[in-house]
């Protein structure tokens, strides 16, 4: 179980449009200099995080990592 | 089970696509002929589905046997609409499979997933030529129940048939053991990556681009070989002169390829067109017709066969394109642009999909765009026209998933939904919670909300349906009142409503009227008017079948059958159970109460001595197991077993079934006609265990000076055995104020039309009258009592009294003047009737032929093999089979020879 609403950080790679962020869900996303993008934003529980990993992959996004973001 | 015929479509390669004979060598290698599992696991658009229907067509030339394809989505994680996509999928191949399965899924309700596998499996059996069945994007699968029945399939598989399965993630089987044991080929991502020569033939080869090779190398690197990444590069290159700086400028680019590429080609798409492809992205299935209502334009069919030539992402769903859809990449890519665009703009696209389904009587298809649209009165419209349909083909899931993504305070606004969230609680168990939304539902019901009119005339069958289902709420309301009353306990309660409801409720209808009826005649039968209660609850009986519940029908006549005997008429409870059980026998899988039927005939047998059909009957319900039988009714199995081995004599095993009896025993459905613990005490007697049975009576608390009461006539009954038997020990003033009780019981149950008490009593009466000397008062008595008795069928009631009975019944044989007693009185003292030999089931019961089955089915043949040896149709058999598996006690193949080589019978 997942304590309400942590904010995770999902690394994938590639730059995605902004677009995809609010399309999947309420993420902001961050382009990094080594090509990758990271998706941040409050996820309720493990059933949302699973359904946005489902998503990605659907997508064809490779995942790199996945973890809660720091600060939480 | 509606099937859908798009979902079915074997998708032919389209024209223009790069051959990849590794990958098509791969898949007729000699290992795969041996596998039963192809696996295709890699991640969206690496071109899987791509692969597997280039290598069907490549097959086409060299005939390899027959291809069955399922497109998988999301709904059929409902196991049973999966499985019936699988048996039609297979049906395309003309393979006469799955009939007994389709047929059980038809007749409604929910069909025991068992039986429908091992019923596939054996019809599977008959199939003689190679087969392929496809899963495609099997990923869609989370539910447990469809992962359990693709792994039964996959290990009960015949040998010359394989799933080959698409997936983006891989499946929930034992993949590692699959892989070490050449049960499964795969192919993995890194497989299905294009070669640098596979994407110079896409690039150069096919698309005719004339790419450089250090191009062509810079573009499969920047795609990583991802086959949808290749082909939108190419897209984006046609016609551009400039080829080198999109290269460049792409590989230089850290943009996520899809979104690059995707701009890339939407930008050079006329802005028509780019219109045309964000407003119908919204669409899942499309045709032209359905694009133009949310596009306006008037030309959409030539749109979509330009997308296809142009290899613009559209998948056309069948033979005759009529029916297309995006690519799913793309599609979710577009949706994703066209919300970002136009936040709002999208509601009035949905909104304009709903209308053409909903007009076009695809419901489904309407609430979901109708809810997308976020027109809740308008889905809340749908889904009431939905519900009639979906509750006759008992698709309570589905109606439930639509109620409740509606607004709570429309369902409430609503009669319709409300009561149907009553019923679901009731189904739920949660008694307390059915009030509050009946208590809704008679708020609102003055004021039903009235369908929008332009929904009235297209679905003018459903919209009647409809209003039907409104007008009957108001009785139904009173039924379910009337179901919680009983459930509690509350009988004056239970009455009071059901009559409500019988006076709320239309001549035609049908099932409140059944229900309401039921109630009644199980009250009536509670307060010993049982002639009442054979009336009315004939009429439950005859309602619920008119209203299409065959199974509650077919149940509601143990019941039934139960107030005959009452009645003394062991003979008409058969009449009515064999008539039952011969429809219930008539359908293609086992009712929920064919069990409960088989028992109830089986007791009924024992009563007129039939022991050795009655034993048959116990197995066939033995056999069907509990799926055949409602748990209210699992303990009469056993006291059916009781009856049965006291007749044989034995007195252990009968009370040791009396105890599995008491175990399974459910309190509160109906009304105890033979209460357990009384019944043990007669075992007890008959067993000589006076003192046990004396022990009942003081816990029972009755004395024979007890006034005669419907609930205690079978105990009281019980009680004048027990004094008579301490009597016959020697115990002299035992008899003291039976004969009186005798009396009153056989008056108060002649005078409410217990006929069957009435016999009973007089029996006892006339044992009593013997066991005091008075011997031609004893033959003048019982010569009564077998006057209603033995035409009825009355039999073992009298015979396991045992020797005094028998004693009796000789005297009167000798001594009596009345010829028509006698008859009846020689008529018991006969062995078992003739008759009844004939009906035996001897060792396994095989004929010469079933065994000759028996021992083909035990080889390696196929079904069309085996028929062809033994000269019969595939469909004889079938036949053959079915009677052999359900002479075994099995269902499959596999088991009926595990089961044949352990009884010896090979």
């Amino acid at each position: 179980m997942t304590d309400p609403d942590v904010v995770y950080a999902i690394r994938v790679r590639g730059h995605l449009d902004a677009h995809r962020g609010a399309w999947l869900g309420d993420l902001v996303v961050t382009h990094n200099g080594d090509g990758t993008s990271t998706l941040v934003g409050p996820i309720a529980d493990q059933a949302e995080l699973h359904g946005l990993l489902a998503r990605l992959r659907d997508l064809g996004i490779p995942l790199i990592a996945c973890a809660p973001a720091r600060g939480n | 089970m509606a099937v859908l015929a798009t979902k079915l479509h074997v998708p032919k390669p389209r024209p223009g696509l790069v051959a990849r004979p590794r990958l098509r060598d791969r898949l007729d290698a000699p290992d795969v002929e041996a596998a039963r599992l192809i696996l295709v696991s890699a991640p969206a658009g690496s071109g899987k589905t791509t692969l597997l229907s280039q290598w069907f067509a490549s097959r086409d030339a060299t005939p390899r046997g027959s291809v069955a394809w399922v497109s998988v989505d999301g709904d059929d994680n409902d196991v049973r609409r999966f499985l019936a996509h699988v048996i039609a999928a297979l049906r395309t191949t003309g393979a006469d499979v799955g009939g007994d399965a389709r047929a059980a899924m038809e007749a409604g309700g929910a069909a025991p997933v068992p039986f429908l596998l091992t019923s596939l499996v054996n019809d599977l059996d008959t199939v003689a030529d190679p087969l392929v069945l496809v899963l495609d994007d099997y990923h869609e699968i989370t539910a447990p129940e469809v992962h359990e029945s693709l792994r039964f399939l996959l290990e009960h598989l015949p040998g010359r048939m394989r799933i080959a399965m698409t997936t983006r993630s891989d499946p929930p089987l034992p993949l590692a053991r699959m892989r070490s044991t050449g049960a499964m080929v795969e192919l993995r991502a890194a497989d299905l990556r294009f070669t640098p020569d596979e994407a110079e033939s896409l690039l150069n080869g096919v698309m005719g681009l004339g790419v450089s090779r250090e191009h062509v190398d810079a573009l499969g690197g920047r795609t990583e070989g991802w086959a949808a990444g290749l082909q939108l590069a190419a897209l984006s290159i046609r016609g551009r002169a400039d080829v080198g700086r999109f290269v460049d400028e792409f590989a230089g680019s850290h943009r996520f390829v899809l979104d690059y590429l995707i701009e890339e080609v939407l930008d050079r798409q006329p802005a028509d067109v780019r219109e045309f492809l964000l407003r119908t992205s919204v669409l899942g299935a499309m045709n032209a017709s359905l694009c133009e209502a949310v596009t306006g334009r008037d030309d959409a069919r030539e749109v979509l066969r330009a997308l296809e030539r142009d290899n613009v992402f559209v998948v056309a769903l069948d033979d005759r394109r009529e029916w297309w859809r995006y690519h799913h990449l793309f599609a979710d890519t577009l949706r994703s642009r066209l919300r970002d665009a136009d936040p709002g703009g999208t509601a009035d696209l949905h909104r304009a999909a709903a209308r053409w389904h909903a007009v076009r009587g695809a419901l489904p298809e309407a609430i979901a765009h109708s809810a997308a649209a976020g027109d809740g009165e308008r889905t809340a419209d749908l889904v009431e026209l939905a519900l009639p349909g979906l509750r006759a083909h008992r698709r309570d899931d589905d109606i439930r998933r639509h109620v409740r993504a509606l607004p709570d305070e429309l369902v409430r606004a609503r009669p319709l939904l409300a009561v149907f969230m009553a019923w679901s609680r009731l189904a739920e168990g949660d008694l307390d919670g059915v009030e509050a939304w009946l208590a809704e539902t008679e708020r609102r019901l003055a004021h039903p909300e009235d369908v929008d009119a332009d929904l009235r005339t297209p679905l003018e069958a459903e919209c009647a349906a409809r209003d039907r289902e409104i007008r009957q709420v108001p009785a139904m309301v009173a039924v379910y009142r009337a179901c919680v009353a009983q459930a509690r306990g509350d009988v004056p309660g239970t009455v009071a409503h059901a009559r409500r409801a019988l006076g709320l409720a239309g001549p035609d209808d049908h099932f409140p009227r059944g229900a309401a009826a039921g109630f009644l005649g199980l009250a009536a039968w509670a307060s010993g008017d049982l002639p009442s209660a054979v009336d009315v609850f004939g009429e439950a009986v005859a309602s619920l079948r008119a209203a299409g519940g065959i199974a509650d029908a077919l149940g509601a006549t143990v019941v039934l059958a139960d107030m005959w005997s009452g009645l003394g008429r062991p003979d008409e409870s058969r009449r009515i159970l064999e008539r039952a059980l011969h429809e219930a026998e008539g359908h293609p899988v086992p009712l929920s109460t064919t069990g409960d039927l088989h028992v109830a005939l089986a007791d009924v047998l024992r009563e007129h001595g039939e022991l050795t059909a009655a034993v048959a009957h116990m197995d066939a319900a033995r056999d069907l197991g509990d799926a055949a039988s409602l748990p209210e009714n699992r303990h009469r199995l056993h006291l059916a077993d009781a009856g049965i081995l006291r007749a044989r004599g034995d007195l252990g095993g009968a009370l040791a079934a009396v105890d599995r009896a008491e175990a399974a025993y459910q309190p509160g459905f109906f009304p105890d006609r033979r209460p357990v613990p009384a019944v043990r005490a007669r075992l007890r007697i008959a067993a000589g265990d006076l003192a046990a049975a004396e022990a009942w009576a003081r816990t029972a608390d009755i004395e024979v000076t007890d006034p005669p009461a419907h609930p205690a006539e079978f105990a009281q009954l019980t009680l004048a055995r027990v004094r008579l038997a301490a009597y016959r020990a020697g115990a002299g003033s035992a008899l003291n104020g039976v004969a009186d009780m005798l009396d009153g019981i056989a008056a108060a149950a002649g005078a409410a039309g217990r006929t069957g008490s009435v016999i009973e009593a007089r029996l006892l009466r006339a044992l009593v009258l013997a066991a005091a000397g008075d011997d031609r008062a004893a033959r003048e008595t019982l010569a009564g009592a077998l006057t209603a008795a033995v035409p009825a069928g009355h039999r073992r009631l009298f015979l396991d009294e045992g020797a005094p009975m028998e004693e009796l019944l000789r005297r009167l044989v000798s001594a009596h003047h009345d010829e028509a007693a006698v008859a009846r009185a020689r008529r018991l003292l006969a062995a078992e009737t003739p008759g009844d030999a004939s009906s035996s089931t001897s060792g396994e019961g095989l004929s010469e032929r079933e065994l000759e089955v028996l021992r083909a089915l035990a080889t390696d043949l196929t079904g069309p093999q085996i028929a062809g040896r033994l000269y019969v149709s595939v469909n004889t058999l079938r036949t053959h089979s079915r009677h052999i598996f359900a002479k075994l006690g099995v269902n499959t193949r596999r088991a009926a020879v595990r089961r044949a080589a352990e009884r010896g019978l090979l």
